[in-house]
């Protein structure tokens, strides 16, 4: 670089040019980044056998950043919701997540995919290095397993092993009252299996006098469990355990009520308390023992009322992909907030970690995203019996939160997870 | 994984000797019903008919909206029947018809395509929620108790109307006039047009027939299974496994295949039940391999 | 026959795609563009071997994605022993390669063995059914491949020949020279004597056999070089996603290898890699516009497959063809030929 200084140009003044000149060329992208829209990426499951997670997950996401952005959005910038099919694929997810982070520039990640594709969009963020909040997956390992953690990584949605917890206790009430005997009737892959054990580890834990006698795995998505209803029969159980969800469920129901089954011995179907499953199923058989997914009435508040009617404006029935998405979301939301809408990793994991924030399936209208471990509590948890008209699920008993935490703890040393 | 007393026990006691059989037996012949379709199409015209899963979607989709709307199980069943049917006639002259003569890389693409198609306008028509039609109020009594087994009256009358159906698949494709003449033109169409008969039209008639069956599966199996976009795919590769093992074409060696597929899984599911699915496929291997004619069919000119 | 001036123009050409793509990645794209290209190349080599079978020698084989997912998953179980890196050392991801090539071909072998006997139906539902065995499989040994899950906890990936497969663009470097190499071999495979037999065994498998040829060797020769060349497909996916799936062995991953080969051409060696890329361009496409990918691709197909009734690349030769053709009003139309590459 020539610093022939004779031409007029004096050194201050090169300096205060090029300096200016490069603070012009800088301009524009950083009035672009103060007025521009936060991304958050979004991938999701949109089509396939199990469109209905992804359509409820993003109804229930666009429900909290519609709010935040008719408010004023952070200090006048909006958020931006950037929704992906991953089709259900792990790969797939993969793929579109990287998408999202690179190419159209999302700094923060709301993950609604499910299990398996969950923990491929785990890799990707722990690689790049990217916020994100996991808002579907119940998973237990995704957050308890230590090996799985990032300081900027959370999940906001019930874990399984809550519900195992939850379910033991429950069903260890059933036990005392005759029903010792118990079989199993679950999806043959990964959730199905890790939250039958889980369950079954709980009860007997609580319930010593308990005996599993049988079990039987369907596959996933099988049309026909008539072999697996009369195995069952075969055992003959006091009491069965299922954690076949969604369409699955009603198909499985309607072909065990043509066998009787369920005035033969006590049910508990951990996810009949899904209300599209609860709305579809025709003539629900009375006293089956379910976990809440979503309910209206759990918690029985004003909030939790209008939220759902809130949900339903968006065309479908909420659902709890629905109220997690909604949740982590808000998560993302408070966390933008506390920072000033500053999108950096560290500021917006240190916002989020311990974090309290209202929410209307919260037991005590909050829940929080315990420190330790990155994944959330407090929110409504616990189990109720079925009728057959609405609201379909009575006589709900939750599950105070301390002594869920204190099986968990337990649990955590038993796995070598703490 | 492999729980040979628990089997050897069943076998012994009469009760779940009777209970098993009873329950492959139901399941043999729903999948028979659900098989018939595709082994009466490829019997005949020999073609694969890879949208067979569509239109078993179709029949119940449309027989769960007619059952809403008139709460007659019965008309629902038609109206599932006759509207896949339908479809399956329009494809045909549309689209089928036009790669008879190709390979069979065109007529997978050709179904795969009405597939995709069929998935997402269900998609957009009914939406992605799971749906169900629930058992009709004529069979909400409680099961029969026949020698110590427990068979669900429904099933006895799904078993009841496959049987039904494979007799009269039989009876129409072996003795009767419109039977013989569909056989001769997929032998030899131009001759069997030189007789003055409209081949086009008989070959669409099979057809529809053939995706008919499987609509009216799908619509008389809606009350016990739930309905989603896509659920075509299941019974699909069932299907599939029933036709090879069977015969391609031949409808006794469905049954059959059916039967033994259905008994299979049932006393599978208490000697090996994580191995149900891998029995199934090592079937269809075997088959293929030592008897690619499948158990009744006719041998295959190589 | 003088094979050494398509041989040499081969190589050439092989070359310089190697060339102009190690230049691309020299270049600094963006992310995206190499990724999207890593992902073409293992769709690619999935794809041309899957058309040696169906194009070269007339195998439909409907389960050909067993043998792509196969190689991932080879690929990944391997190298997540500390045994096999310890041992391997830096040359660990070009050995793990090498298994996955020959831990596929093998079964690929054992399974061409058994289905070469069947012809055109029965092939296909053989290959099928050994892909749902394969997935059957893979889901049932949970200890060993994860399950339904697929492979988790990551594959490492040491550093070799300077290449750190974390970062895109040498993902995409190794990606690509598996590409040249997989597609070149097809390339000699089919410009081969071998690969005139496959022809011949093709258009008339009795003729051919009446010739003296060992028809049931050549195929499953050629079965089992498929399944090696689709393994490094898989080997691509398992280094982009570090893991492996049992999705990549369903039959639909199978059916629209198929239906890109469809779409590009069967009819010519290059066809299936443009419909390798109009695919992934429909489907992208499609997205920013609609939810509604599954209708869009069963439009196109059954536009490629009814009213063109040809893959394009065929189609634009048959334009070509026909142009030339009506220039020198010369004599009729006559049966393409697949013999030399155009």
């Amino acid at each position: 670089m020539k610093t022939n200084l004779t031409a007029g140009m004096s050194r201050r003044t090169f300096i205060a040019t090029s300096a200016g000149s490069a603070a012009l060329l800088a301009c524009p992208s950083i009035l672009r980044a103060q007025n521009a829209t936060i991304k958050v990426g979004m991938p999701t499951i949109l089509s396939g056998r199990v469109a209905i997670l992804g359509e409820t997950a993003s109804i229930g996401a666009k429900l909290a950043v519609d709010a935040l952005n008719a408010a004023g959005g952070i200090n006048g910038r909006q958020i931006e919701l950037v929704i992906r099919d991953t089709k259900g694929k792990p790969d797939e997810a993969a793929r579109i997540t990287r998408e999202l982070i690179t190419t159209e520039g999302c700094q923060i990640i709301l993950d609604g995919e499910s299990s398996g594709g969950a923990f491929a969009v785990h890799e990707v963020v722990r690689d790049a290095e990217t916020y994100c909040v996991h808002a579907i997956s119940e998973t237990s390992s995704l957050t308890a397993d230590p090996a799985n953690r990032a300081h900027w990584i959370f999940r906001a949605g019930r874990q399984g092993i809550h519900d195992a917890i939850s379910g033991g206790l429950y069903a260890s009430e059933l036990a005392k009252t005759g029903a010792t005997r118990w079989a199993t009737c679950s999806p043959d892959y990964a959730y199905g299996r890790d939250t039958t054990a889980e369950f079954m580890e709980f009860l007997t834990m609580f319930a010593p006098e308990v005996q599993t006698v049988g079990e039987t795995w369907p596959k996933l998505f099988q049309p026909d469990y008539t072999e697996n209803i009369t195995n069952i029969m075969n055992f003959a159980p006091d009491a069965v355990y299922t954690c076949i969800w969604g369409g699955d469920l009603v198909a499985f129901f309607d072909q065990a009520s043509l066998y009787g089954l369920f005035d033969q011995f006590q049910t508990v179907a951990v996810n009949l308390g899904d209300l599209p499953v609860l709305a579809a199923i025709k003539n629900l058989p009375a006293g089956i023992h379910s976990g809440n997914r979503y309910h209206p009435d759990v918690p029985d508040t004003e909030a939790n009322e209008t939220w759902g009617e809130n949900f339903e404006k968006g065309g479908k029935l909420p659902t709890n992909w629905g109220w997690q998405a909604y949740t982590g979301a808000n998560f993302v939301i408070e966390a933008l907030k506390a920072t000033a809408g500053e999108v950096d990793r560290d500021k917006l994991a240190e916002a989020t970690k311990g974090r309290t924030i209202d929410s209307p399936q919260g037991v005590d209208g909050t829940v929080t995203m315990r420190a330790d471990d990155n994944t959330l509590i407090g929110y409504a948890i616990g189990y109720g019996k079925t009728i057959s008209e609405e609201p379909y699920l009575t006589d709900f008993r939750p599950t105070p939160w301390d002594v869920i935490q204190e099986h968990e703890a337990e649990w955590k040393k038993r796995k070598n997870y703490a | 994984m492999l729980d040979l007393t628990a089997l050897a026990t069943c076998f012994t006691s009469s009760s779940c000797l009777v209970m098993q059989t009873s329950t492959g037996v139901i399941i043999g012949m729903l999948l028979f019903l659900v098989a018939s379709g595709v082994t009466l199409i490829f019997g005949v015209l020999h073609v694969v008919n890879f949208a067979h899963g569509a239109f078993y979607m179709i029949g119940a989709y449309t027989a769960y909206t007619a059952y809403g709307a008139t709460g007659s199980y019965f008309a629902a069943v038609i109206v599932g029947t006759l509207t896949a049917a339908l479809v399956g006639v329009l494809f045909e002259r549309l689209a089928i018809s036009r790669v008879y003569k190709e390979n069979l890389l065109m007529q997978v693409l050709v179904c795969y395509a009405f597939v995709l198609i069929c998935d997402d306008l269900v998609k957009i028509i009914w939406g992605s929620e799971y749906l169900a039609m629930g058992i009709p109020d004529e069979f909400r009594v409680p099961p029969l108790r026949l020698v110590g087994g427990v068979v669900p009256v429904f099933y006895v009358f799904l078993i009841a109307t496959a049987a039904l159906v494979a007799i009269l698949s039989l009876v129409l494709i072996r003795y009767t006039r419109f039977g013989k003449i569909v056989q001769a033109a997929a032998r030899n169409a131009t001759m069997v047009s030189v007789l003055g008969i409209r081949v086009p039209i008989y070959f669409a008639a099979l057809f529809g027939l053939g995706c008919g069956l499987a609509g009216m599966a799908g619509a008389l199996a809606a009350p016990v299974r739930s309905m989603t976009p896509g659920m075509g795919l299941s019974v699909l590769i069932d299907s599939f496994i029933v036709t090879v093992i069977g015969g391609m074409g031949s409808i006794p060696g469905a049954l059959l295949a059916a039967l033994i597929l259905g008994l299979t899984r049932s006393f599978g599911s208490i000697g090996f039940p994580l191995f149900v699915d891998g029995a199934m496929f090592m079937m269809m291997v075997a088959i293929l391999v030592f008897r690619p004619q499948g158990l009744l069919g006719e041998k295959a000119v190589r | 026959m003088n094979m050494s001036s398509p041989l040499l123009r081969v190589f050439a050409l092989a070359a310089a795609v190697m060339a102009v793509l190690l230049v691309i990645a020299a270049l600094n794209p963006s992310v995206w563009l190499l990724d999207t290209m890593t992902g073409l190349f293992a769709s690619a080599l999935l794809v041309m071997s899957l058309h040696l079978l169906i194009g070269y020698t007339g195998l439909v084989s409907f389960g050909h994605a067993a043998y792509f997912a196969a190689g991932g998953y080879i690929f990944g179980m391997v190298l997540q022993m500390p045994a096999f890196i310890a041992a391997m050392g830096s040359w660990s991801v070009p050995a793990a390669t090498l298994f996955a090539m020959a831990g596929s071909g093998l079964f690929a072998f054992f399974v061409g063995l058994i289905c070469a006997r069947l012809s055109e139906i029965y092939f296909a539902f053989l290959t099928l059914a050994f892909q749902m065995l394969f997935v059957s499989i893979i889901q049932g040994l949970v200890a060993y491949t994860g399950g339904d899950q697929g492979l988790t906890g990551g594959i490492p990936r040491p550093e070799f020949l300077g290449l750190n497969l974390a970062q895109a663009s040498d993902r995409y470097v190794f990606a690509a020279i598996l590409f040249v190499l997989g597609v070149l071999a097809i390339r000699l495979v089919t410009l081969s004597s071998f690969g005139a037999t496959l022809r011949c065994i093709r258009d008339n498998e009795r003729r051919t056999a009446f010739l003296g040829v060992n028809t049931y060797k050549a195929k499953v020769l050629v079965f089992t070089l498929a399944g090696s060349i689709a393994a490094l497909g898989g080997v691509i996916l398992a280094v982009f996603t570090s893991a492996a799936y049992p999705e990549w062995a369903s039959w639909s991953v199978s059916g629209e290898a198929i239906f890109m080969i469809m779409l590009g051409g069967l009819n010519s060696f290059y066809g299936p890699l443009i419909g390798v890329v109009v695919m992934r361009a429909i489907n992208d496409v499609t997205l920013l516009y609609t939810t509604h990918t599954e209708l869009t691709k069963g439009l196109a197909i059954l536009f490629v497959v009814l009213v063109l009734r040809r893959g394009i690349l065929d189609w634009i030769m048959d334009r070509h063809k026909n142009r030339t053709r009506s220039k020198t009003a010369a004599s009729p139309a006559r049966k393409e030929q697949t013999d030399v590459a155009p």
